[in-house]
């Protein structure tokens, strides 16, 4: 169980993130909608201490994440994965170094400068990128993969972490339909094979529907929606993104929203060697 | 697009007007920093009394110089080994190098002081130039000591440290190292820390989002960004140090400078020459091998 308690963060100017009070069961799969700008990433940020709240305080399994300092925020990040828009891969080292580095916090000062990782540890990041389709790229440079295949390695090193939960910070918005599929599909079935809570910021209301348990509705850094996509009336979301409408509503004309099937359905064996032939057809 | 005019449209009106103010004022400051600039260069021309007349009258004695410690070299004898009792014959040029090998010895020795003191100080710099960099600095304190330190390091020239050390530690190469390693420890540090300010920051924010800590960032979130412009930028200080170890030689801190002083204070004004052709060949060899390095590295990094 996950917990924001009057969650807060002001900037000079302006609050990013107002008395946010959330709490999310283990497994669910979250999406967090909103326009641009409404504190959606400031708010997954808060949550692994990337960025630090100015108030308020959040809790996993009745620990105060906010007070954590040194080696204990450290493990909280590792148990608490990220993935960013930009999926922030370190271009030059190759993929499977990439992957690797998910495990950098079980590492000792020696053995991280050194880059010395054991075999057990390329094993499981080898089936962790096969299991995204990517394992054939496992010892291409990471700067040569297209937009998807970087999110996927960057997935692929958030599974290698072995998260407790998984942020993923508008993991779709700088891939194009295709791959923004492969993606989502590869989020949920973490979700439901491995039971990881994921909370995935999203700005077309279309993906958060078809992937999500439970949709959260962020408004200039309020929350003004929490339930069910069911629940997601269209004066609801008209009001969440109040000129930004148009655009999140608009089916097919932004690159990222995405028709798919229903939720609530794990994927089969089928559905994941289907990704895996496009990521190939990708490459 | 004829028909349409834009006399009465505010906003370009707007922007017409906005974009002369820009104009005017940066047409100011153009203006000012002429000035400055030929008030700088009025002020030196008279400092250094760089006048043409001078200049004139001292060229001529440029080459009467260099008349007077070109080496006596006679063309029928150019070529003679050493005689019979194994003296060299004035005349030949194995009279003029007849000091050859001890020259040798002193610029292998002069490269060797040059690469040691580029290793250790951009071992340094490598070291120094993580919290020396704004953007990585954990906090501000151990970013200014950084940069003080690196500043003390390379404000003071070469020679001084050299001059100093050798009193402390002794007449010998192992002064010049030291010497040259902490300046290159300053000057490459600055500009390693430079190239980590360019760095993107997106690579150490994935870093720290698995949960590595500062070392972990800088290892493999800024490392593999950086290290073919610092591969480049040691093997141009190596060209440098092999200048300046072949100079700090002139306060007793080893290599090829040792034996230039000597010559110089001796009046061998020939063997000045073949010290001085020696050097010039050498750095000029070493020039074009790290350039040809330098450019393979970078090479690689286009093409990867």
């Amino acid at each position: 169980m996950l917990t924001t308690e009057k969650l807060t963060k002001n900037f000079k100017t302006r609050n990013a993130v107002s008395d946010v009070s959330l709490s999310i069961p283990q497994g669910q799969m979250v999406g967090v909608i909103g326009r641009s700008g409404a504190g959606k990433s400031t708010l997954l940020r808060m949550v692994n201490r990337l960025a630090e709240p100015t108030g308020g305080s959040i809790t996993f399994e009745g620990r105060d994440v906010t007070a954590l300092r040194g080696r204990a925020l450290l493990e909280w990040r590792a148990t608490c994965a990220m993935v960013f828009q930009q999926f922030n891969l370190v271009g030059r080292l190759d993929v499977l170094t990439n992957v690797l580095t998910g495990r950098l916090y079980h590492h000792g000062f020696v053995a991280s400068m050194l880059q010395l990782f054991t075999a057990s540890e390329r094993a499981f990041a080898i089936r962790a990128l096969d299991r995204l389709g990517m394992a054939h790229t496992a010892l291409q440079q990471a700067d040569t993969l297209s937009g998807g295949q970087m999110q996927r390695v960057a997935i692929a090193r958030a599974l290698v972490q072995e998260p407790r939960i998984l942020l993923a910070d508008e993991p779709i918005a700088s891939l194009d339909p295709l791959n923004a599929k492969v993606v989502m599909d590869a989020l949920r079935t973490i979700n439901r094979e491995d039971g990881i809570t994921v909370v995935c910021n999203l700005h077309t209301l279309d993906t958060a529907r078809s992937y999500c348990d439970r949709i959260i509705g962020l408004k200039d850094g309020v929350l003004v929606f929490d339930g069910t996509p069911e629940m997601l009336t269209q004066e609801m979301a008209r009001e969440i993104y109040g000129a930004e409408a148009d655009d999140a509503f608009a089916e097919g004309l932004t690159s990222t929203s995405l028709g798919g099937v229903p939720a609530k359905q794990r994927l089969t064996e089928r559905d994941l060697a289907k990704n895996a032939q496009l990521g190939l057809a990708a490459s | 697009m004829a028909a349409m005019t834009y006399s009465g449209d505010d906003t370009v009106a707007e922007f017409e007007r906005h974009r002369a103010e820009l104009l005017r004022s940066k047409r100011a400051m153009t203006a000012l920093f002429v000035v400055l600039f030929l008030a700088a260069l009025a002020a030196s021309i008279y400092v250094s009394r760089f006048y043409p007349d001078r200049l004139a009258s001292g060229l001529p004695r440029i080459f009467e110089y260099f008349g007077t410690i070109m080496p006596n070299l006679e063309l029928d004898k150019l070529l003679l080994s050493r005689g019979d009792d194994g003296r060299a014959i004035p005349g030949s040029i194995a009279y003029w190098y007849s000091d050859f090998w001890t020259y040798i010895q002193l610029i292998v020795e002069t490269i060797f002081m040059a690469l040691t003191a580029t290793i250790i100080g951009a071992a340094a710099a490598f070291l120094l130039c993580f919290p020396a960099a704004r953007n990585l600095a954990p906090n501000s304190v151990i970013f200014l000591l950084s940069r003080r330190f690196m500043e003390i390091c390379r404000g003071v020239p070469e020679i001084l440290y050299a001059l100093v050390l050798v009193f402390a530690i002794g007449i010998g190469p192992l002064a010049g190292v030291v010497a040259i390693a902490i300046h290159t420890a300053g000057a490459l540090g600055k500009l390693f820390a430079e190239v980590n300010e360019n760095a993107s920051l997106r690579p150490v924010e994935g870093i720290r989002g698995v949960g590595g800590n500062w070392f972990e960032e800088m290892r493999y979130g800024v490392v593999p960004q950086v290290m073919p412009n610092f591969v480049s930028y040691t093997l141009l200080r190596f060209e440098i140090n092999v200048r300046a170890s072949s100079i700090v030689g002139f306060v007793g801190a080893g290599g090829i400078g040792t034996e230039l002083n000597r010559v110089i204070s001796l009046y061998s004004d020939d063997r000045v020459v073949a010290v001085l052709l020696l050097i010039v060949l050498t750095v000029t060899l070493i020039d074009l091998l790290s350039e040809r390095l330098r450019t393979h590295f970078i090479g690689k990094e286009h093409f990867a």
